[in-house]
């Protein structure tokens, strides 16, 4: 099968630094990729390369088998489900209209939209009393949650999340991650997910993905990372994750 | 409390006179409001959106914001004129730093990743622009249009200085003629009309607010009412300029009683006279200086002008000025500007030494060389602007060798104060100064002809003569009919009478039997 992101050989460099370099990677479609790594890894980078938020200085990125840079960016994005750190609602908009943002970006029924915003209020295990609600009104939880909700509402192949649970409390965190999971696992969309917490990448990963100063240094599913670590780097990863 | 009371009665008596002021105010704010909203948020927009050109535009938008109003209203005069038009384009660019600043402010100050988060679900610019930006921007733009709102009320005021109308005209009309209540009348009623405008936008603002869940309705009603304003804006002044089909003349004048009033004795005679409709321009700021362009570009077709001013301000002559040199004056206007001068009404309002009753009578002063022989003794005052300028008091000095004992600076309105209490002996004044004909003064012949000859006459453009010859009969009926004593008096009775410019004009007709009905 044809993986649905591809990297190959990939290279991005900001000024003198030298952020990725080498960068080959293929993600099979419904893969759960939890990214992780030391701060200035590039495991960002890599992320937003997929929606072209970053675009490689040399080498390619195919999206279902597509040249992104040949693509219509704006079109790709809309169709790849993107949540950043802390979730980042338009404070602008009510509930509402933050999940239906991408909806109407893309068409202008109104009735289709509303589906939409009602299924995933629901998969994201959110009251609809808070539609009309503004993001400033509600808890740290309840913003992922519409974050989540929001990155979703298109029905997206592909999840982009960038430590999407970085600034919740650890029982929220802990809410959370069951509800990504179990939405993985209910529509088997692809996730890219980008965490600085080895215990998040272990518990949420059906691939886990270690990168160390713009390289992999392993990987594969969480089980082969536990058993057989492959560098030191990731031998103090794992043994960080039993304390 | 009598101030009171005087505003009062003025509001009341000349309600019609204030509610059209009121109504240009609101109508010139207004429209430079929406000038420079549209003008300023689009700038805004565009240097937030390319970075690169917000310092060059900023830049220069701080720079004019420093130049000061009466300034930028001399720079503008050459290029639009006088009037409403260069008042809106002045207060338009006044009200584009708050406007663009508070955009520019607004739109850069928006979370990074807010517009990350946009980007990265697929908004294009536009939308990310339409949607995010501007939004979240709104409460920072908002309170910018509020001050500029407040600020371009306000400063509409001195719209008046150059023709244009507005409450201004009533706090520079009771500044030239001396009625402190129609200044403060004016005054308040700009602070008022800006507090409740403020008030409003206030209101609306809160009922807009995101918090109010009813706001579609609110934005729904506020738009129509701003449309619906534009609209009540742009007929009535349609209306207005739909005067302009018939036979029209334009009168200035400039910002002195005796002028105000003549502008009335012109427009209700030629109005009675003939069928021509006159606009009058009362009291424009700076004079001469400011109507002689409007003259020249078609703005206005006549103004009364003083022939010394016509003969060394206009015509660029040093030296006195005497009467011998009337038709050299007119046939110099003629060959420059097509303009000529017609129906001098009499009076001379020219510089003259005064003294008082009591000091003319205990040494005998009936002329300016009597006072030669006793200046040692006398106490002379003036208000500043005497002293300096080149045919003022130094060259006085010379020519009648006066040494006086002591020298004053006086503030103009207080000098018969002054001479009467006895503080100074000695002044300039006008000849047709309204105190005149009642102070206790005598005023002394300029024998040695040293004070140029400042009658009265009109000037007029020779094309509007031409098309409108009826406007000849009308001039000639005024010729000789006023004497300095008689301009004196009816200054009086306006700046210190409180009466109104145009009840003296129609008295003054009347007694002079050149109104119609009064033939009878």
């Amino acid at each position: 099968m044809e993986p649905i992101i591809k990297y190959q050989d990939v290279k991005k460099v900001y000024g003198e630094k030298t952020i990725v370099e080498h960068f080959n990677l293929s993600i099979e479609k419904g893969e759960f990729l939890t990214i992780i790594g030391s701060s200035g890894s590039g495991k960002t980078t890599i992320l937003k390369m997929v929606n072209g938020l970053i675009i490689p200085d040399e080498g390619t990125v195919f999206v279902e088998g597509k040249d992104i840079l040949k693509e219509d960016l704006i079109q790709l994005r809309r169709n790849i489900g993107y949540a950043i750190q802390g979730s980042v609602l338009f404070p602008n908009m009510t509930v509402e209209k933050n999940i239906a943002y991408v909806p109407n970006l893309l068409n202008d029924k109104k009735e289709k939209t509303n589906q939409a915003v009602q299924k995933w209020i629901r998969i994201a295990g959110l009251e609809e009393e808070l539609l009309n609600r503004y993001p400033d009104e509600l808890s740290g939880g309840q913003q992922q949650r519409v974050g989540i909700a929001r990155a979703l509402a298109a029905s997206p192949e592909i999840l982009l999340m960038d430590e999407p649970f970085g600034a919740v409390d650890e029982i929220t965190r802990g809410e959370l991650q069951r509800e990504i999971k179990r939405i993985h696992e209910e529509t088997n969309i692809t996730i890219l997910f980008v965490t600085h917490d080895i215990n998040e990448a272990m518990t949420l990963g059906s691939k886990v993905l270690v990168m160390n100063a713009g390289a992999i240094d392993q990987y594969g599913t969480p089980e082969e990372i536990m058993s057989l670590p492959k560098t030191d780097f990731v031998r103090k990863l794992v043994a960080n994750s039993r304390k | 409390m009598d101030l009171l009371k005087e505003m009062i009665d003025l509001i009341i008596g000349r309600k019609e006179f204030f509610l059209n002021l009121l109504w240009e105010h609101f109508y010139i704010s207004f429209s430079s409001i929406v000038i420079a909203s549209v003008i300023g948020i689009t700038l805004g927009i565009v240097i937030s959106e390319y970075r690169g050109s917000s310092k060059i535009i900023l830049g220069v938008i701080n720079f004019i914001y420093t130049i000061p109003s009466i300034a930028l209203l001399g720079i503008l005069i050459p290029f639009s004129g006088i009037g409403n038009v260069t008042a809106m384009i002045a207060l338009s660019i006044y009200a584009l730093l708050p406007m663009v600043r508070n955009t520019f402010t607004g739109i850069t100050n928006v979370d990074e990743r807010v517009i990350e988060a946009a980007r990265g679900m697929g908004s294009t610019r536009f939308q990310i622009l339409y949607k995010i930006k501007i939004p979240i921007a709104l409460p920072v733009i908002m309170s910018g249009f509020r001050n500029m709102v407040t600020m371009t009320i306000a400063l509409a005021g001195i719209a008046s200085f150059i023709g244009a109308g507005g409450l201004g005209t009533a706090i520079y009309r009771g500044i030239t003629t001396n009625n402190t209540a129609m200044t403060l009348t004016g005054s308040l009623m700009i602070a008022i009309l800006a507090l409740v405008v403020d008030g409003m936008l206030g209101f609306f603002e809160k009922m807009s607010g995101r918090r109010n869940r009813k706001k579609r309705k609110v934005r729904i009603i506020l738009c129509g009412g701003m449309i619906a304003l534009l609209i009540i804006g742009i007929a009535g002044n349609m209306i207005r300029s739909n005067q302009n089909s018939e036979k029209i003349v334009r009168i200035a004048t400039k910002p002195v009683t005796e002028q105000y009033i003549i502008g009335e004795i012109l427009k209700e005679i030629i109005e009675q006279d003939t069928d021509i409709t006159v606009e009058l321009t009362q009291g424009i700021g700076g004079g001469t200086s400011n109507i002689m362009p409007g003259m020249q570009s078609g703005e206005f077709d006549m103004y009364p002008e003083y022939t010394c001013t016509g003969w060394n301000l206009v015509l660029g002559h040093t030296g006195v000025y005497d009467e011998s040199m009337y038709s050299k004056l007119r046939k110099e206007y003629e060959e420059s500007y097509d303009f000529t001068w017609k129906g001098q009404m009499g009076f001379s309002n020219a510089y003259a030494l005064a003294v008082s009753k009591e000091v003319a009578e205990k040494y005998g002063l009936k002329t300016c060389s009597d006072l030669q022989k006793v200046s040692g003794q006398l106490v002379f005052g003036a208000e500043y602007d005497f002293f300096e300028r080149p045919d003022g008091y130094g060259k006085m000095c010379e020519i009648y060798g006066f040494t006086f004992k002591n020298v004053r600076d006086v503030d103009i309105g207080l000098k018969y104060q002054a001479v009467n209490e006895g503080k100074i002996d000695v002044m300039d004044v006008f000849t047709t100064d309204g105190q005149l004909s009642k102070a206790q003064v005598v005023i002394l012949e300029d024998d040695k002809g040293y004070f140029s000859s400042a009658k009265e006459g009109i000037v007029i453009r020779r094309e509007v003569l031409q098309k409108y010859p009826e406007l000849e009969t009308v001039f000639k009926k005024l010729e000789n009919t006023v004497d300095n004593e008689a301009m004196a008096e009816m200054n009086y009775q306006v700046e210190e009478g409180k009466k109104d410019t145009k009840d003296v004009a129609h008295t003054f007709l009347l007694e002079k039997g050149l109104l119609k009905g009064a033939e009878e």
